[in-house]
């Protein structure tokens, strides 16, 4: 441990941009899930996807480790097509974290779990071991390491299923539904797992339906519809009024704040802090 | 931040004059799809009961007329049916599953009919013979034919039509809770496995690496599998009975697929060439 109470780890591999060129995607009896995406994330881009059940979200990013092929079109890894690479092989670079972690979960203990990533990378002993230590560290389950993942909750599986993604410290994160079934303290805990990440340059992608997350979290919000892209934009533009006739067609609705924001005439205020921040600059303006 | 389909800025992407997604919904006084679905075309329109007739009929005829005469002409009508109602794809992929019995059955009668005596040739101590292929091929028909009668009712009936249709025929909810059971229980797995190798494949699973690779990525698989299919089976019995299964009397059914006089009529003429097959076969008149 360093003095400042975080394990000293390896650094994360180069970041590489992730693009889509015109992706589309078709299911075995023809449902077409993806049609004609392009869209390029930049390294360290932290990047939240929203969307309505069926939108073509899990499907989009299932397209970055390989699990699923485009019918039509490329995804590039950098400068990298990644149609012919094995997906052992893209786990190193693009870590993914299901949704429902008993999909996953099959060890007898929780370091066994989280040690099954970066041991199939090939990591053993003592590097192993921190990178397991540190993940489990990460989600606040350090003290659940010997525990049976069967006898964890499900808010501490998807924990503990996040944690066997961030220790293999690959450079791209993907987060599918990271906050649902999470309490206040479980959020928390995503929140910090996706600063850390972003702190240390890594790429975040991230799947929710919790629009207060994404705008607080997240610099860039892409929403899809039908396949499609149909809003892509930071959180302010995205969650701001001129674009709430489109969410609502994707029956989402905009964070609480955004509304409060723009009923106030503020302008603007995706998140707390930004409304908190524009209230004072009214209040200041008015004295 | 870049998006070559998206305008940066949050600016709505969607193609001018699409229709809302709301749409469907709003029809039919805001029922949902499950009581108002409409079937894709005459056969998927059938009442359940009908498919399993006509199915019924044609598995009868394939294997009670002798020769090529069964299940010759029942192919022709099932591949005919399979075009017309457009699940030709998923029959072919029903029989590509069939794929390895199909193919020890041609072994076994090519090379070991009892009393075949007309060899093609000879593969060293082995001789296929005319007979054997011949027998071969009309078993394999016969198996086609039963298949893929069986696959097209399931593949045209959604399992609700299919369980409501039983309940209100008489059988009792335990009954159908069976059946319904059975006939889910694998689409179900196939989904859950699926779902779980592509989680453990993103954790750097090698599965297309050599065999005993492979083989270390069992445990992983099956024991997700497993507990899953425990822990469901213990949620639906408590879901079930929060919702009185075992109430007494009788259950109010949101939604009855339609049984039509064509329905009907078709039930009886599949009775009566049951009937008259078996009568036919009984008497020798059908050789």
């Amino acid at each position: 441990m360093t003095a400042s109470g975080s394990r000293r780890l390896d650094p994360a591999p180069a970041v590489p941009s992730i693009e889509f060129e015109a992706v589309s995607f078709a299911y075995p009896d023809g449902t077409v899930a993806l049609d004609g995406v392009s869209l390029r994330v930049e390294p360290g881009e932290l990047v939240a996807i929203v969307g309505q059940n069926g939108s073509g979200k899990s499907t989009l990013v299932r397209h970055l480790d390989g699990l699923l092929r485009p019918t039509s079109g490329r995804v590039l890894l950098g400068d990298r097509d990644i149609r012919r690479a094995h997906v052992a092989e893209l786990a190193g670079r693009v870590g993914l974290a299901f949704q429902n972690p008993d999909r996953q979960l099959f060890a007898g203990r929780a370091s066994t779990e989280v040690g099954f990533g970066p041991r199939n990378l090939g990591l053993r002993g003592a590097p192993l071991e921190d990178r397991v230590a540190a993940a489990l560290e990460a989600v606040g389950l350090s003290a659940d390491v010997a525990s049976n993942p069967y006898d964890l909750g499900y808010s501490r599986r998807k924990l503990l299923a996040l944690a066997s993604v961030l220790a293999m410290r690959t450079p791209i994160l993907v987060l599918d539904e990271p906050t649902t079934g999470q309490d206040a303290r479980g959020v928390a805990r995503v929140r910090a797992v996706v600063a850390a990440a972003a702190g240390e340059g890594r790429t975040v992608v991230a799947i929710s339906h919790d629009m207060r997350f994404v705008a607080e979290c997240f610099r860039r919000v892409i929403v899809m519809r039908a396949g499609r892209v149909v809003l892509d934009g930071a959180p302010e533009s995205v969650f701001g009024e001129a674009a709430w006739p489109e969410l609502r067609a994707t029956y989402l609705e905009p964070p609480l704040p955004a509304v409060a924001g723009a009923r106030l005439g503020l302008g603007a205020t995706p998140t707390v802090s930004a409304l908190v921040a524009a209230l004072a600059a009214a209040a200041g303006g008015g004295r | 931040m870049t998006a070559s389909s998206a305008t940066p800025g949050a600016a709505p992407l969607a193609a001018p004059g699409a229709a809302p997604l709301a749409a469907p919904l709003a029809t039919d006084m805001g029922l949902p799809d499950y009581v108002v679905r409409r079937p894709k075309g005459f056969y998927h329109s059938l009442n359940p009961a009908t498919k399993l007739a006509l199915a019924a009929l044609e598995v009868v005829a394939a294997f009670a007329i002798p020769g090529w005469l069964g299940p010759g002409p029942v192919l022709a009508v099932l591949v005919a049916t399979a075009l017309a109602s457009r699940t030709m794809r998923s029959l072919l992929l029903i029989g590509l599953a069939a794929l390895p019995l199909v193919v020890s059955i041609m072994v076994v009668n090519l090379f070991l009919l009892p009393g075949a005596s007309d060899p093609i040739g000879r593969l060293g101590p082995l001789a296929p013979t005319w007979s054997g292929l011949w027998f071969g091929l009309l078993t394999t028909a016969r198996l086609l034919a039963f298949s893929s009668a069986v696959a097209l009712a399931y593949v045209t009936t959604p399992v609700d039509d299919l369980l409501a249709d039983l309940s209100r025929r008489g059988l009792g909810r335990r009954g159908v809770f069976v059946v319904g059971a059975a006939v889910q229980m694998v689409p179900r797995t196939i989904e859950r496995v699926g779902e779980i190798m592509d989680a453990q494949r993103a954790r750097g699973m090698d599965t297309e690496g050599r065999i005993w690779r492979r083989a270390r990525g069992l445990v992983p698989l099956a024991a997700p599998v497993v507990f899953g299919a425990l822990a469901e089976v213990e949620e639906r019995t408590m879901a079930l009975e929060s919702r009185a299964f075992t109430a007494p009397g009788r259950q109010t059914l949101l939604r009855v697929p339609p049984d039509r006089s064509i329905d009907r009529a078709l039930r009886w003429l599949a009775l009566a060439g049951v009937v008259a097959i078996a009568a036919l076969r009984l008497t020798g008149r059908l050789g």
